[in-house]
């Protein structure tokens, strides 16, 4: 395990070592690695930094309101609103990898307006070490890795975190004095919840997913998992009130890991489970039915997508 | 210091066994299996897991460079096809959970986990019989050949990852491993 501290000093010194007196940007993304880096350059280069946070629509529950409160601290913090771009990028897509492409692609559009902007000759990002082994592998493409610098022409990137495992992180989150909503929360896929709804991603069906993460997420808070959330993989018919319904469904999630690469299904009680799929199918009139993933990784993965 | 090197054979675990390592206290580094044997200055080596036997690179030259040698998964595999064992796709796919039965207690790899253990494990393929010199060490229901060993020659292989988590005792294989090469 890194030695927090010692990384801590030895981060920002080199921070400012590589930016000097230029300009910087970074992506916000609300989660913990871009959350962490972010706020190391932000010790290291105070106001020379402009984080941007793109609400891309693909976002949990109230999480665009909390970055903006959690990261008010940074002045230079600019909150950009790109819900219909986004979901109008993504008519029609339906190939699990076209849809992180248009995502990742929108994304450089919004992101490049904003760094000719401010005029940034460095972009910092939030990179650990499993993305760049997994796009290594061509397991999957992750959208903070590559793509950016070949559109804006960057003098360098900053990857503060680049060493890091996801555990090592949190722990570097907990000793910035991150809040603790950002250094425990649940790792949340680059392309969000594009890629908890299988097929098409639509407003209507990213809505039954976000609502329906959030109630994995709150009824799950005390089992600890290590990460929770719910997809809406496909439909099938249900009976809501005598009426016929051919409605969505819901897949709930709810796993152990130390790292992600590695994770055992969740011996959730009958209760919880109950109560998770009330709530849903109870406050979702489109939804039909909830299943849960027994399946361990391997053989299976994480995410749906 | 000990330094074991990880032969990289691309698997998604393999900076896991670095990162084991390295909790460890030894000194190690990940290496690609391109590397000229010449170049490589360890007192040990772990050959990693993989997807393919046709991406191992040079992985069996360095057998011959007269260290310990731990092969995880694939890395296992390759210790059975370039010495006289056989490898084959098994009738049941590991993945996940596996019980393993220690079938040696004397071992020096696995032998201190006796008598059973839980694994994670993720392959298809396996050992269908070990080289000659070697001994079956360890067997579960969905793998008769979970792990072998030659401790005369210091080679050993393990079917399951024992780098990650969900590996009950998979510290105490690499801390065997790393007794083995500091002997």
């Amino acid at each position: 395990m890194v030695n927090v501290d010692e990384f801590i000093e030895d981060a920002t010194a080199s921070i400012r070592d590589q930016i000097g007196d230029e300009h910087a940007i970074i992506a916000l993304s609300g989660g913990v690695d871009s959350s962490v880096a972010a706020t190391l350059a932000y010790e290291a280069v105070g106001e020379q930094l402009t984080p941007v946070y793109v609400d891309t629509g693909l976002m949990r529950k109230g999480e665009t309101e909390q970055i903006a409160d959690t990261f008010s601290f940074m002045e230079s913090l600019r909150v950009v609103d790109a819900r219909d771009r986004f979901f109008d990028a993504l008519e029609g897509v339906v190939d699990p990898e076209e849809k992180r492409k248009v995502i990742g692609e929108q994304f450089i559009r919004e992101f490049e307006r904003e760094a000719k902007e401010t005029d940034a000759q460095y972009l910092v990002q939030g990179t650990i070490y499993p993305d760049r082994i997994e796009s290594e592998g061509n397991i999957k493409s992750h959208h903070n890795v590559g793509g950016l610098p070949d559109v804006v022409d960057f003098e360098g990137i900053v990857e503060p975190v680049r060493d890091l495992y996801k555990d090592e992180v949190r722990e570097v989150a907990r000793a910035l004095g991150l809040e603790s909503i950002i250094a425990e929360r649940m790792p949340f896929p680059g392309p969000g919840l594009a890629v908890r709804v299988l097929g098409e991603v639509t407003p209507e069906k990213v809505q039954v997913a976000r609502d329906a993460c959030h109630v994995v997420e709150d009824e799950t808070e005390k089992h600890e998992p290590w990460q929770a959330f719910a997809a809406v993989i496909g439909k099938g018919t249900g009976v809501k009130g005598d009426n016929r319904v051919h409605g969505w469904i819901v897949s709930v999630r709810s796993v152990e890991s130390r790292d992600g690469m590695t994770a055992r299904a969740q011996e959730l009680p009958w209760d919880t489970l109950q109560r998770i799929q009330s709530r849903i199918t109870g406050t979702n009139e489109n939804v039909a039915r909830v299943v849960y993933d027994v399946t361990h990784k391997p053989p299976a993965t994480i995410e749906y997508e | 210091m000990t330094r074991i090197v990880v032969i990289d054979n691309h698997g998604q675990f393999t900076h896991l066994e670095r990162r084991a390592l390295r909790d460890l206290g030894v000194d190690t580094e990940l290496v690609d299996n391109d590397t000229d044997p010449a170049d490589i200055d360890a007192d040990g080596i772990v050959l990693s897991g993989g997807p393919d036997m046709d991406r191992i690179g040079r992985s069996p030259d360095y057998l011959d460079l007269d260290v310990p040698v731990l092969g995880i998964c694939l890395g296992m595999q390759i210790l059975a096809e370039e010495l006289d064992g056989r490898v084959g796709s098994g009738d049941y796919g590991g993945y996940a959970d596996v019980d393993v039965e220690i079938l040696d207690e004397d071992d020096p790899l696995i032998g201190s986990l006796a008598p059973e253990t839980r694994v994670w494990a993720s392959h298809a393929d396996e050992v269908k019989e070990v080289p000659e010199g070697f001994t079956h060490t360890a067997t579960s229901d969905v793998c008769t050949i979970e792990a072998m060993s030659d401790a005369d020659r210091d080679l050993y292989g393990v079917q399951w990852h024992p780098e990650v988590a969900h590996t009950d005792e998979g510290e105490e294989v690499f801390e065997n491993f790393i007794d083995i090469c500091e002997q």
